[in-house]
């Protein structure tokens, strides 16, 4: 095969990474904006019902500022899953007419939300410090943690894109895994990052650790809103589940390539 | 490898081939108890050998379905080999499938950013290249527009200029020549022209005997994924026309269908005049034919030609015409259109007919989608129905 190096393949992925960029915010007034929008209306949304009727929110001090230290993190994961889900299927007419590794299809669906992810947490970071959330030295490790949170995202996209070749129920079902897994995940709600205890039963707790998403959840609140060192679980955690993901995924990817290639 | 070196080595490729594919989870549980969704080995090449100098300019004839594209995603290193290896050196051009990579939202210029890098272009080079593909695609002016409201040969002429933009050791091509208007073909045939007089290697598939002729030195001829005959384009050419000519003889009239398929039939129904579907007509009864026309082409196609033949069992012809040939306006798609003929026809022989359709470009010299031998139809006498009719009647009285 014609030689794919480092630098062609970069080029490939930025040029891809902007294309998904640029397509998106086509004909969008608000355009780039949509990346702080959306997370801030779920914000507003969530605000309101955890405060106002269910009541736990009261006892989290900025509590909407809390809202957002997850909800980014968990919007970018889930826009990566859904968008790398169909990246295979959405481009088989240039999968079957021209040889490039299509592996950085779904990686660049999840490098595309990254972006997002990075902009919408430096705006996040600056509304933190006007509200007095200082952030500690362990601001160095947020790099090294969404690092491999999106390890994480690309290995589980790979999957996916993979699964959605050989049965389309899989995009429904990834919609559906979603919701489920949102509320399963520490983020409208901490585990034991920040000092308040909203989960009693040692048990459950213990359960709701072994989310692959938990641990980079329990940083970010640690890290952005309490301002801590995120605990050594959390580290375990999401360096274990980010490799199994990665090894798996791109296992999957690699044996099922030829044949989905066929497939298409 | 040589850079322009090629070698097949005992190449084999198989598909697994559906019969009512189980697309969903739900069908595949109800399979896995009734059994019903037959897979079955379908093999595209079969311990396919040869190779190819630096240089040497090969045509892949052979019928639809031998496995002419089959061998072209190989050595593009689209398909892996199911067994034997299929190596090529240096670097390849493919022109499979032109301007696939397009996005519609984004501008020409964008658009060449974005493949040149899927073909391999480094971001200097592109930069340098871009007036130069504009340029031969004859779209300089419409570089920032969205490609979307390019017409379908405004797109492959893009298409095409870029796919052969980089200056390859391999060109692959696969009958994509059908490009533009006659002028702009010239000007696609004088390129790979300049690629062949530089030397380079060209694997060209294409129904078009004389294309093949005059661009090629040898052919290869393949048969149900075999190499039936390899050798100097002139004698295979002569073998294989003499083989299809007898051939065609024996199975007149199994079901053929060819074209580019940028315009295609979806679906065709076709109906009698209260619009229920059938299959008998009785003479004088109009014919319905209903269809679900789709395009790939970004945009409207305008001049399309959609003609249908008539063809006894035996595979002679009685009646084929077109909207071109009786002057009635020429018909326009866009990505998903239905469009229909009515016809009605005298009967002197009654019996069993078979329908064909065709979407066509005379203009362009395309043959978007043909459908000969396709729909079995059978016409019956003017049968007098009810049996008696009043032809006058009066009443007197005395």
């Amino acid at each position: 095969m014609s030689n794919w190096d480092i630098s062609r393949l970069r080029l490939l992925m930025e040029s891809l990474v902007s294309k998904d960029l640029k397509v998106r915010y086509k004909r969008s007034a608000l355009g780039f904006g949509w990346f702080l929008l959306k997370p801030l209306f779920s914000m507003i949304v969530y605000y309101f019902v955890f405060t106002r009727i269910l009541r736990f929110g009261g006892a989290i001090p900025h509590f909407s500022l809390f809202l957002l230290t997850g909800l980014l993190p968990w919007n970018f994961f889930s826009s990566s899953l859904s968008a790398s889900t169909s990246s295979l299927l959405d481009n088989h007419r240039l999968i079957r007419s021209i040889y490039f590794p299509r592996m950085s299809l779904p990686v660049a669906e999840v490098l595309a939300n990254l972006i997002h992810l990075v902009l919408a947490l430096i705006v996040l970071e600056a509304v933190l410090i006007i509200f007095g959330h200082t952030p500690g030295l362990s601001i160095v490790l947020l790099i090294p943690a969404v690092l491999l949170f999106t390890v994480m995202a690309a290995g589980a996209g790979m999957i996916l894109s993979i699964g959605n070749v050989f049965y389309r129920d899989v995009k429904q079902f990834v919609e559906v895994l979603l919701l489920a897994w949102f509320y399963a995940s520490p983020i409208i709600y901490p585990l034991d990052s920040i000092g308040v205890n909203i989960i009693e039963s040692p048990r459950l707790l213990q359960v709701l650790r072994f989310n692959p998403v938990a641990g980079f959840m329990e940083i970010m609140h640690s890290i952005l809103y309490a301002g801590t060192w995120p605990a050594a679980w959390c580290w375990v955690s999401l360096s274990a589940w980010s490799a199994v993901f990665l090894i798996v995924g791109s296992a999957v990817f690699r044996k099922a390539e030829p044949v989905v290639v066929k497939e298409l | 490898m040589k850079p322009g070196a090629i070698l097949m080595e005992n190449v084999s490729l198989e598909y697994r081939l559906y019969h009512d594919r189980a697309v969903t989870l739900r069908e595949t549980m109800l399979n896995v108890f009734n059994r019903s969704t037959k897979t079955e080995l379908f093999t595209a090449l079969d311990d396919v050998t040869f190779g190819v100098e630096p240089g040497e300019a090969l045509a892949v004839i052979g019928a639809n379905g031998a496995g002419k594209s089959t061998t072209l995603k190989l050595l593009a290193g689209i398909y892996e080999p199911t067994s034997g290896i299929a190596e090529t050196g240096g670097r390849i051009a493919s022109l499979l499938d032109l301007g696939v990579g397009f996005h519609p939202d984004l501008t020409g210029e964008e658009n060449l950013m974005l493949n040149g890098s899927l073909i391999g272009l480094n971001r200097n080079n592109m930069k340098d290249l871009i007036p130069e593909i504009a340029d031969f695609a004859e779209l300089t002016r419409f570089m920032d527009t969205p490609v979307k409201y390019y017409s379908g040969g405004m797109f492959m002429r893009l298409g095409f200029s870029l796919a052969t933009a980089v200056d390859p050791d391999i060109l692959l091509i696969d009958e994509v020549l059908a490009v533009g208007d006659a002028r702009f073909q010239e000007k696609c045939y004088e390129r790979i022209w300049n690629f062949r007089k530089k030397g380079k290697t060209i694997i060209f598939v294409s129904h078009d005997m004389n294309a093949v002729s005059k661009l090629c030195t040898r052919a290869v001829w393949l048969n149900d994924g075999r190499i039936k005959k390899d050798g100097e384009v002139e004698a295979v050419l002569s073998e294989y026309l003499e083989g299809v000519r007898s051939k065609h003889d024996a199975a007149a009239v199994s079901p053929k269908e060819w074209g580019t398929r940028e315009v295609w039939f979806d679906s065709v129904t076709i109906r009698d005049v209260s619009g229920t579907p059938a299959g008998i007509f009785k003479n004088g009864e109009k014919i319905v034919v209903d269809a679900v026309i789709k395009t790939r082409l970004p945009g409207t196609v305008n001049d399309v030609v959609f003609g249908f033949s008539l063809h006894r069992p035996d595979g002679e012809i009685i009646i084929g015409t077109n909207n071109l040939e009786m002057n009635e306006p020429l018909l326009s798609f866009s990505e998903s259109t239905e469009a229909g003929i009515e016809i009605t026809l005298d009967v002197e022989e009654p019996g069993s007919y078979i329908l064909g359709l065709a979407l066509t470009d005379p203009q362009a010299r395309k043959d978007y989608h043909w459908q000969e031998f396709f729909y079995p139809i059978t016409l019956l006498d003017a049968r007098i129905d009810p049996p008696l009719r009043l032809s006058n009647v009066t009443w007197k009285q005395c």
